[in-house]
C-alpha cells in the first residue's frame, strides 16, 4: 500500500485548528453578548424614562364660567384685582351646595393657583372682558392632574390620597359634563420653573442652557483650535511644550467640580462677575471643555497626511498658508466633532455650575447673559428633589428633552463630519 | 473663520458691558441657604414675583451652613440679601458676619418642620420612643447587661431593643452628616433619648465632649445608610424595601401618604396637627435672615418680607401649610411679622 | 516619563523621511569622504553645491558632496536605498528645514545666490525650485484650484483670466490638458495615479520655477503612466533644469543626460549618462550598475 507521505507539521497545524476556531468563536460570542447587554441597558433606560415621563406632555384643564365682576376692577391697575376671588366665585356658583369653610377650601383646591395669572393675562390683553361672563379652560391642580393620569389610586382609603372623597365626587361631576380635558402640555415648553408642578416648564432652563453654551462655544472653539494649531504646528518641541501637553491631557480628566471651584474663586470672587448667570457658567464650562477640544483638534491635525503639507511647502506656501489653506480645512471636521462632543458634555454638566450658583430656583426666563439662569440638567436635579409627586414625571420629561438635545447635537456632529470630510 | 473671531469678540465685549451694568445694581433679590426651607421660600418667591411688579427672587439651595458663609461674606450686590436656615444662627457665624461688615441682621422665624421616621405601608407602623432610636442608631450604647459603661452597639433587630417591637433587622435610611436634617434629628431624638440613661445625663455636666461623642455619633456598621440629600430617593427605597425605616422632612410624608407611613414617636403620630401643637416631639424651627443694609438698595425686599409674613402665606390656612410647612401659633407669628416689619436687628454678644 | 513624551517627539513632517534615513544611518559608520570620480562640474551651472554635509542629529547622512546642476538638463541621481540621494535632493529647496534635527552645512547656490543666506526667504526659493514627490499628492481640491494655488499665493496673476491662462498653459505643458479640460472643477484626487502625478507636475510648473526636483516620481505608477511621465520629463527639460531621484537605472538611462551615483552618503561618480552606464570609472558604480548589489 502506498500511503502518501504525511507532513508532520501539517498534522500539528490541523490538531491545533479546532482550538483556534473555538477561541475565535468564544471571543465573538463575548463581543456579541457585550453589545447585547449594552443595548438592553440602553433600552431599559429609555423605557423607564419614557414610560414615567410621557404623561408629562399632557396636562389636565378644567372649564369654568368666570364672571369678570366690574366691582373687582375698581383700581386703575387691573393686575391688582383679586383674581383668585373670581375663580372661587365661579367654582362656588357651579357647586352652590358647598358651604362649609373646609369644603370650600377643598373645592378651590381643584384649580391651580396659576389660573389666576391666566385670568390676569386675559384681562390685560382684553380689558373689554370686564363685566362679561366667559367660559375658560384653566389648568387643574397637580393632584387632580395626577389623579386623572392614574398616578393617584382612587381605590385607596381616603386618608392615603391627596384627593378626598368629596373632591372625587366634584371631579366626577365635572367630568360627566365634559368640563375636564387633557391636552398637550404647552406650558411645559413655554414657562420657567415653578413650585406648582402644573405651572412648571423647561423654557427658562432651555434658555439658560442656550446662553451658557453660546458663551462656551464662542470662547472654547476659537481658543481651543488656536491653541491646538499653535501646539501642533508652530510650537518648538521641547521640555516646555511637553509639560504643557501632559498638563492639557491631565486637565481633561480633572473632575468638573474643580472647575466650578476655580470659577468661583476667579470669576466671581476676583473679577466680581455676577453669580448664577450664564456668563460665569459659560466661562466655567469653557475651562472644562477646552482640554477636550484641544486634544480632539490636535488629534485631527495629526491625522492630516504629511504629503499634503509637503505639497504645500514644496510649492512655496509659507507655514501659515500651509496651515490655513490645507491643514485646517482637512482637520476641521474632526475639530468640529470634538467641539460638539465637548459641548454635549457641557450641556449635561451640573457639578461645576453648583459652585457658581446656577443651581437655583429661577422663575423668570433669562433675557441675556447676565440674568440669573439655570440649565437643563440642573432643572432635572431640582425637580427630582421636589416633594410633589407630579414633579416625578416632569423630571423624566425634562430628561427626555435633554436627551433629544444631545441626540441632535451628535447628529449635527455626524452630519458635519460627513459633509465636510474630504477623501483622498 | 474671520466671522467666528468677530462674533466671539463681539460676544466678549457684550459680556463685559453686561457685567459692568450688573455691578451697578441688581434688580432681583438673591436668596441662599437651607434645602429644608428651599421648598417654602421658593413658593413665596414665585407668588411674590407673579403678583408684584418686582422680578422673581433667585433662590439657591446651598445648605444652612453654606448659606451663612455666603451671606456673611460682606455687604454689596454680589452678596446674597437673605439666607434661609433650618436652625438658628451660631455665635461663630454671627461673629463672622460682624467682622465682614454685615452688622444688622434681622432674624425671622417662619414655622416648623417635623422630622419623621417612616416605613412602607406594606409593613406595620412602628411605635418608637426616642430612647429606642438612640439605642438603634448610636455607635456606642449602655451595656444591655447593666452597669454604667458603654459598649459597641450590639442590637441587630428592633426586638432586641424592645420586645414589643417587630422581630426585624434594623435598617435606617437617613441624611448624610452635611445635612441640616441630620443635625436636627441627632439633637432632637438621639440626644434626648440618651438622656434617659442617668449616667449619660450626668455626663453632660461632667464631660461635655464625651457627652457629645456618645449622643451624636451614629453607628457605622451598615445599619444606618446614608441615602444622600435626595429625600425622594429615600421614599422610593422604602417602597422597595418594606423593612427599612427612613428619616426625612414632613413634607415628603405628606406627599407620599399612599406609600409610606410615619412611625409613632412617644405615642404621637407625625400629623400636621400634632406637629403644629408640639405634641409630636421631633420638630425644629425654620428661619430666614435678612441683611438690613440691603433693604433699601435691592428693590422688593420689604415687599418680599411682607408676602412671606402675611397670613395667606404662613398662616394656618396659608399656602405654605399646603406645601407641608408647620405654621407657628398666632402670638408667635404676630411677633415675627412685627419684627419683619420693623426690621429689628438681632443682638448677640460679640466674642472678642 | 519617557513614554509620556513620545507623542511629542514624532514631529509633523518628520515621519516618513526621517525614519527611513535614521534606520539606515545607524547601521553604518561614516568614514572620510570619498573623492568623487568623473566630472561633477559644468559650465554656466544653474545650481552649485560645494562641500554639502547633512546631519540628522549626530549622524551624518550626506558626506561632503560637490556637484553642479546645468541649465536645461535632466540629471538623475541613482544609488542603493539609503545612499542619501533623496536627502540631498531635499537640500536643493531646503525641504530639509521642515525636519526636526536636520542640519545642512556647505554652500548651495542658485544662479549664484546662496540659498542658506540669512537674507534668502525660503518661500520664493521654493517657488523657483519646485518639487514633485514620490507619491502623487494633489490637494483635495478641484483640478483647477490645484494648479492655480501656487500662482495665487505668490501673487503672479492680476485677474481671473490670467489665472485661467496659466492653468491652461501649465496643464498643457504637463500633458494633462486634453484629459482634464472638461473636468477642471472636479477634485484632483479623483484622477488616476499617473494623471495625479502629472497634475502635481503642472502645479509645480505653474509658478514658473527654474529647477524641478523629482523624488522617485514614478515609483507608485504603472508602466504606461511611467512612460508618459518620462516623455513629459524629456519635453520639460527644454525649459527647466530637472533633478530626478530614481531607484531604476533603466529610467535614469532613458530620461537623463547626466547621472550621479550615490553610495552611503558619498557622491561616488558623476558623468554623462551614456558613459556611466557603459564605462563606469569607479568600482562601486560598476558593481551597482552591473547588479552586483543594490
Amino acid at each position: 500500500m502506498d500511503q502518501p507521505a504525511t507532513n508532520p507539521a501539517i498534522d500539528k497545524v490541523n490538531r491545533g485548528l479546532k482550538r483556534r476556531y473555538r477561541a475565535e468563536r468564544r471571543f465573538r460570542l463575548c463581543g456579541a453578548t457585550a453589545v447585547f447587554a449594552a443595548l438592553c441597558f440602553l433600552f431599559i433606560l429609555f423605557f423607564s424614562i419614557v414610560s414615567s415621563g410621557y404623561k408629562a406632555f399632557q396636562k389636565t384643564f378644567i372649564q369654568i364660567d368666570v364672571f369678570f365682576d366690574p366691582a373687582e376692577f375698581t383700581n386703575e391697575n387691573l393686575a391688582t384685582a383679586n383674581f383668585p376671588a373670581l375663580i372661587k366665585a365661579s367654582m362656588s356658583s357651579r357647586f352652590p351646595e358647598v358651604t362649609a369653610r373646609r369644603d370650600k377650601k377643598d373645592l378651590y383646591y381643584l384649580i391651580s393657583p396659576g389660573a389666576s395669572f391666566q385670568l390676569m393675562k386675559l384681562i390685560k390683553n382684553n380689558p373689554a372682558l370686564i363685566g362679561q361672563k366667559e367660559r375658560i379652560w384653566v389648568s387643574a391642580n397637580d393632584d387632580v392632574d395626577m389623579l386623572l393620569k392614574g398616578n393617584i389610586d382612587r381605590t385607596r382609603p381616603e386618608s392615603e390620597r391627596r384627593i378626598n372623597d368629596k373632591q372625587l365626587a366634584w371631579l366626577d361631576t365635572l367630568a360627566g359634563e365634559g368640563k375636564i380635558k387633557k391636552t398637550f402640555n404647552m406650558a411645559f415648553f413655554t414657562l420657567g420653573d415653578s413650585r406648582e408642578p402644573e405651572q412648571a416648564g423647561i423654557w427658562g432652563a432651555t434658555c439658560g442652557s442656550f446662553y451658557t453654551l453660546l458663551i462656551t462655544l464662542s470662547l472654547s472653539f476659537p481658543i481651543g483650535v488656536a491653541a491646538a494649531v499653535y501646539l501642533e504646528e508652530f510650537a518648538p518641541k521641547n521640555r516646555w511644550t511637553d509639560i504643557i501637553e501632559v498638563n492639557i491631557n491631565n486637565l481633561a480628566a480633572v473632575p468638573s467640580i474643580v472647575y466650578g471651584l476655580l470659577g468661583l474663586a476667579v470669576f466671581i470672587n476676583f473679577f466680581g462677575m455676577p453669580r448664577s448667570t450664564p456668563v460665569v457658567g459659560g466661562l466655567v464650562l469653557t475651562l472644562m471643555t477646552l482640554p477636550i477640544i484641544i486634544i480632539a483638534s490636535r488629534a485631527s491635525l495629526k491625522s492630516v497626511p504629511p504629503s499634503i503639507r509637503e505639497a504645500a511647502l514644496g510649492i512655496g506656501a509659507s507655514k501659515m498658508q500651509m496651515v490655513a489653506h490645507h491643514v485646517l480645512p482637512l482637520a476641521l471636521p474632526g475639530m468640529l466633532t470634538g467641539t460638539i462632543i465637548g459641548m454635549a458634555h457641557a450641556l449635561g454638566e451640573t457639578a461645576p455650575l453648583l459652585m457658581v450658583g446656577m443651581v437655583a430656583f429661577i422663575v423668570d426666563i433669562p433675557q441675556g447673559f447676565t440674568d440669573p439662569a439655570t440649565v437643563l440638567p440642573v432643572q432635572i436635579y431640582l425637580w427630582s428633589d421636589s416633594p410633589e409627586r407630579a414633579f416625578m414625571e416632569k423630571t423624566s420629561a425634562a430628561i427626555m428633552v435633554l436627551l433629544v438635545f444631545l441626540f441632535l447635537m451628535n447628529a449635527v456632529a455626524i452630519f458635519l463630519r460627513k459633509r465636510f470630510e474630504i477623501k483622498w | 473663520m474671520k466671522k467666528g473671531i468677530l462674533l466671539a469678540s463681539a460676544l466678549i465685549a457684550g459680556m463685559f458691558a453686561g457685567s459692568s451694568a450688573q455691578a451697578a445694581g441688581r434688580d432681583y433679590i438673591s436668596i441662599v441657604g437651607s434645602s429644608t426651607v428651599y421648598p417654602f421660600s421658593t413658593v413665596v418667591a414665585e407668588q411674590f414675583g407673579k403678583t408684584t411688579n418686582f422680578r422673581t427672587p433667585k433662590i439657591e439651595s446651598t445648605g444652612t451652613g453654606g448659606g451663612f458663609k455666603l451671606f456673611c461674606s460682606g455687604v454689596g450686590v454680589q452678596y446674597p440679601d437673605i439666607t434661609n436656615a433650618s436652625r438658628a444662627i451660631k455665635q461663630s457665624e454671627y461673629d463672622s458676619c460682624q467682622s465682614n461688615g454685615v452688622k444688622d441682621i434681622v432674624e425671622i422665624k417662619i414655622g416648623y418642620d417635623g422630622i419623621v421616621f417612616a416605613n412602607s405601608k406594606k409593613s406595620a407602623p412602628l411605635k418608637l420612643t426616642r430612647k429606642d432610636i438612640f439605642l438603634a442608631l448610636a455607635k456606642n450604647v449602655p451595656d444591655p447587661k447593666g452597669g454604667d459603661k458603654l459598649v459597641p452597639n450590639p442590637y441587630k433587630t428592633w426586638k432586641d431593643i424592645d420586645p414589643a417591637l417587630p422581630n426585624e433587622k434594623i435598617e435606617v435610611l437617613g441624611p448624610p452628616p452635611t445635612s441640616g436634617t441630620r443635625d436636627a434629628f441627632v439633637e432632637l431624638t438621639m440626644e434626648t433619648g440618651a438622656k434617659s440613661f442617668p449616667f449619660i445625663h450626668d455626663m453632660e455636666k461632667k464631660d461635655k465632649n464625651m457627652f457629645k461623642a456618645t449622643t451624636q455619633t451614629v453607628r457605622e456598621d451598615g445599619v444606618y445608610i446614608e441615602a444622600g440629600e435626595n429625600d425622594n430617593l429615600i421614599v422610593q427605597k422604602l417602597e422597595a424595601n418594606p423593612h427599612a425605616v427612613g428619616i426625612f422632612g414632613f413634607s415628603f410624608l405628606d406627599q407620599n401618604a399612599d406609600m409610606i407611613q410615619g412611625s409613632l414617636i412617644e405615642n404621637e403620630s407625625p400629623t400636621f396637627e400634632n406637629i403644629a401643637s408640639g405634641k409630636y416631639p421631633v420638630s425644629r424651627p425654620l428661619f430666614f435672615y435678612v441683611k438690613k443694609a440691603h433693604v433699601d438698595v435691592i428693590p422688593g425686599i420689604k415687599e418680599y418680607l411682607a408676602e412671606f409674613t402675611s397670613d395667606k402665606a404662613w398662616g394656618n390656612e396659608g399656602y405654605l401649610a399646603d406645601k407641608g410647612m408647620i405654621p407657628m401659633d398666632k402670638t408667635e407669628s404676630e411677633h415675627f411679622a412685627e419684627q419683619a416689619k420693623d426690621l429689628k436687628p438681632l443682638t448677640m454678644k460679640q466674642d472678642k | 516619563m519617557e513614554s509620556l513624551f513620545q507623542t511629542a517627539e514624532s514631529g509633523i513632517l518628520a515621519t516618513a523621511p526621517k525614519e527611513k534615513i535614521l534606520s539606515e544611518v545607524t547601521s553604518k559608520t561614516l568614514h572620510k569622504a570619498r573623492e568623487t570620480v568623473g566630472d561633477p562640474f559644468v559650465e554656466n551651472p544653474r545650481m552649485t553645491c560645494r562641500e554639502v554635509n547633512v546631519y540628522y542629529g549626530e549622524k551624518k547622512a550626506i558626506n561632503n558632496v560637490n556637484i553642479d546642476i546645468a541649465r536645461h538638463e535632466v540629471i538623475a541621481m541613482i544609488g542603493p536605498s539609503g545612499c542619501g540621494k533623496s536627502t540631498f535632493l531635499r537640500c536643493l529647496n531646503r525641504m530639509n528645514d521642515t525636519i526636526e534635527g536636520c542640519r545642512v552645512t556647505g554652500d548651495i547656490r542658485l544662479d549664484g545666490m546662496d540659498i542658506h543666506d540669512r537674507n534668502v526667504d525660503v518661500v520664493p526659493l521654493r517657488a523657483r525650485v519646485g518639487m514633485v514627490f514620490q507619491k502623487p499628492n494633489p490637494f483635495p481640491k478641484s483640478i483647477f484650484d490645484n494648479v492655480a494655488y501656487g500662482p495665487k499665493i505668490h501673487g503672479l496673476v492680476q485677474n481671473k483670466s490670467e489665472l485661467e491662462e496659466i492653468v491652461e498653459a501649465s496643464l498643457k505643458k504637463a500633458g494633462l490638458w486634453e484629459e482634464a479640460k472638461d473636468r477642471l472643477n472636479q477634485p484632483g484626487t479623483g484622477l488616476s495615479g499617473g494623471q495625479q502625478q502629472r497634475l502635481c507636475i503642472a502645479r509645480a510648473i505653474a509658478v514658473s520655477p527654474e529647477v524641478i526636483l523629482m523624488d522617485e516620481p514614478c515609483s507608485a505608477l504603472d508602466p504606461i503612466a511611467t512612460a508618459k511621465i518620462e516623455e513629459l520629463i524629456a519635453e520639460l527639460c527644454e525649459h527647466y533644469s530637472i533633478v530626478i531621484v530614481t531607484h531604476s537605472m533603466q529610467q535614469a538611462a532613458r530620461v537623463s543626460q547626466r547621472t550621479a551615483y550615490f553610495h552611503l552618503g558619498d557622491l561616488i561618480e558623476v558623468g554623462k549618462t551614456d558613459r556611466i552606464f557603459t564605462n563606469p570609472r569607479h568600482q562601486l558604480t560598476e558593481d551597482y550598475i552591473t547588479g552586483r548589489f543594490g
